[in-house]
């Protein structure tokens, strides 16, 4: 059964200081099936941040339709990670991971093993007492990755969530993502604005057009994993994509393509 | 000894130590500036008769009082205001009106409301102390990076428990700043509500003795507001620190 159905999404800004309407998203229309890795990707500004704060349920749609089927109670099916971390600064590591159980009065006992079980998947036992600001940008993304998981929510959203990290910390950090995805066995939808980044993750990519953001292409990721770049295979894949991708970018910066 | 910790004991004690000399030497009458020594003595014997300790508690409890009412009601109206439109709006125009009042000025109206008792002292002190604690509450409250409230949203947070679990934690350094400021300025209402209509406090006794032309009187009050600053200040300090372990100081 599918686990997200996307019918016709729309989505339309009005900027208040100009009058002017701004189409972000037109007629995104997507399956997604349970355990898939799928990639948003895009150049900026096509509204693939919107397209996931809508499946996270922050952004109302202007038109369309968002599915759950397997949903059943009000419990959200979601969870994001965001780029810029949005861990609470006041809250140590454990505290930040706890939050969603906490806040759905999840038993103490019980929430605290759940943290403790995810600090440990994310591999920061030992840093559980540090604040945020102690931490790394590789470990704060790591705890916010734990917190997101501690809801166990059948789909992970992630909003660029290594863009802020440099070159080294991002290729461990997507090294474990793979990892956590095959462990977990959860559905992870993950914007990102690198094709390198789309091929070495992906197990299906959703290439997106300038704005307004439609969808150009679907393309299926079957390489063996773990992958790597500079293997031929990833290579032939990321040239095949990247000439339709530049096309977008060109497009986004208003340069004839 | 450290060199800078050297050169600031050595400020103090050059100053003072000039200071005595020059008026043992009869270069300045002590009617205008009595010696260091002397309102060392002046202090103790106000210590051991019981009027100085006592003026001291009257005018805290004055003090006390005020502030934390004042603050009480600072933090909450700043934190509703700076979470919610309609009431921001609706102080709005009266923060705008009253915060640029110097709150001395309203002393005499309070005087006229509440009567001559410790009332309307520890209603100007209050009033004082609130908008300081409202306006830093406030900018607290909108300085909060609004992906922290998404965030929470996201991880099922209610309305109610965004504003108790991120919007409050969120701006405790603000309020903070807000409580160190109404400090200093309760301690300036307070001398300044003591002056008249009062047989009692700090203040009182400090002005009495300006009346009586008792200068070393007047001193060891003056010290002892400068002591009293320094308590709070560091009082606040340690409350600060245990209540924002992660602010970074």
């Amino acid at each position: 059964m599918l686990l997200l159905e996307l019918r016709e999404i729309g989505k339309v800004w009005s900027i208040k200081r100009t009058g002017e309407t701004l189409v972000a998203l037109q007629a995104i229309t997507l399956d997604v099936t349970p355990g898939e890795f799928l990639i948003l990707l895009g150049p900026s500004g096509c509204g693939k941040s919107t397209l996931l704060q809508i499946i996270a349920g922050l952004e109302k749609p202007s038109g369309g339709e968002i599915r759950f089927p397997q949903q059943n109670g009000a419990q959200k099916l979601t969870s994001m990670v965001f780029q810029e971390y949005a861990l609470f600064p006041w809250r140590t590591v454990a505290e930040n991971v706890v939050f969603g159980p906490e806040v759905r009065k999840v038993p103490r006992a019980e929430r605290e093993a759940t943290a403790q079980r995810l600090i440990d998947l994310v591999k920061l036992r030992g840093f559980e007492t540090r604040y945020p600001h102690e931490l790394s940008g590789g470990m704060r993304q790591r705890v916010a990755l734990a917190r997101a998981l501690a809801n166990d929510p059948a789909i992970l959203l992630f909003d660029e969530p290594l863009a802020a990290l440099d070159a080294q910390t991002r290729r461990v950090l997507q090294d474990e993502l793979a990892r956590i995805w095959a462990e977990t066995r959860k559905t992870f939808i993950y914007v990102t604005h690198s094709l390198e980044e789309a091929v070495l993750l992906g197990s299906r990519i959703v290439l997106m057009t300038a704005r307004p953001g439609r969808i150009k292409r679907l393309i299926d990721v079957n390489l063996p994993r773990p992958r790597s770049v500079t293997r031929r295979a990833e290579a032939e894949m990321v040239e095949s994509i990247d000439a339709l991708l530049r096309d977008e970018v060109k497009q986004a910066m208003d340069i004839e393509p | 000894m450290s060199a800078s910790l050297l050169r600031k004991v050595g400020s103090a004690l050059l100053i003072l130590v000039v200071w005595q000399v020059l008026v043992q030497t009869g270069n300045i009458k002590e009617l205008f500036l009595p010696a260091p020594l002397s309102v060392l003595d002046a202090m103790w014997a106000m210590t051991i008769s019981g009027r100085l300790p006592w003026a001291v508690l009257v005018s805290l409890n004055r003090v006390v009082q005020g502030f934390v009412y004042g603050s009480a009601a600072g933090i909450v109206l700043g934190l509703l205001a700076g979470a919610i439109g309609w009431i921001e709006d609706v102080l709005d125009p009266w923060i705008a009106a009253v915060y640029p009042i110097p709150k001395s000025a309203l002393f005499p109206l309070f005087l006229l409301w509440f009567g001559l008792g410790d009332s309307s002292k520890i209603i100007t002190i209050a009033v004082g102390v609130l908008f300081l604690v409202l306006v830093n509450t406030m900018t607290g409250v909108k300085s909060i990076n609004p992906l922290l409230v998404k965030a929470a949203l996201d991880l099922g947070a209610s309305r109610f428990q965004v504003f108790v679990k991120v919007i409050l934690p969120g701006s405790l350094p603000n309020i903070f700043t807000g409580l160190r400021l109404g400090a200093g300025m309760a301690l300036i209402l307070v001398f300044i509500t003591e002056i008249e209509a009062t047989k009692a406090g700090l203040g009182f006794l400090l002005w009495e003795s300006f009346q009586l032309l008792e200068t070393k009187d007047v001193f060891a009050g003056v010290v002892t507001f400068g002591l009293l600053g320094v308590a709070t200040t560091w009082l606040l300090q340690w409350i600060e620190r245990v209540a924002c372990p992660w602010a970074r100081r």
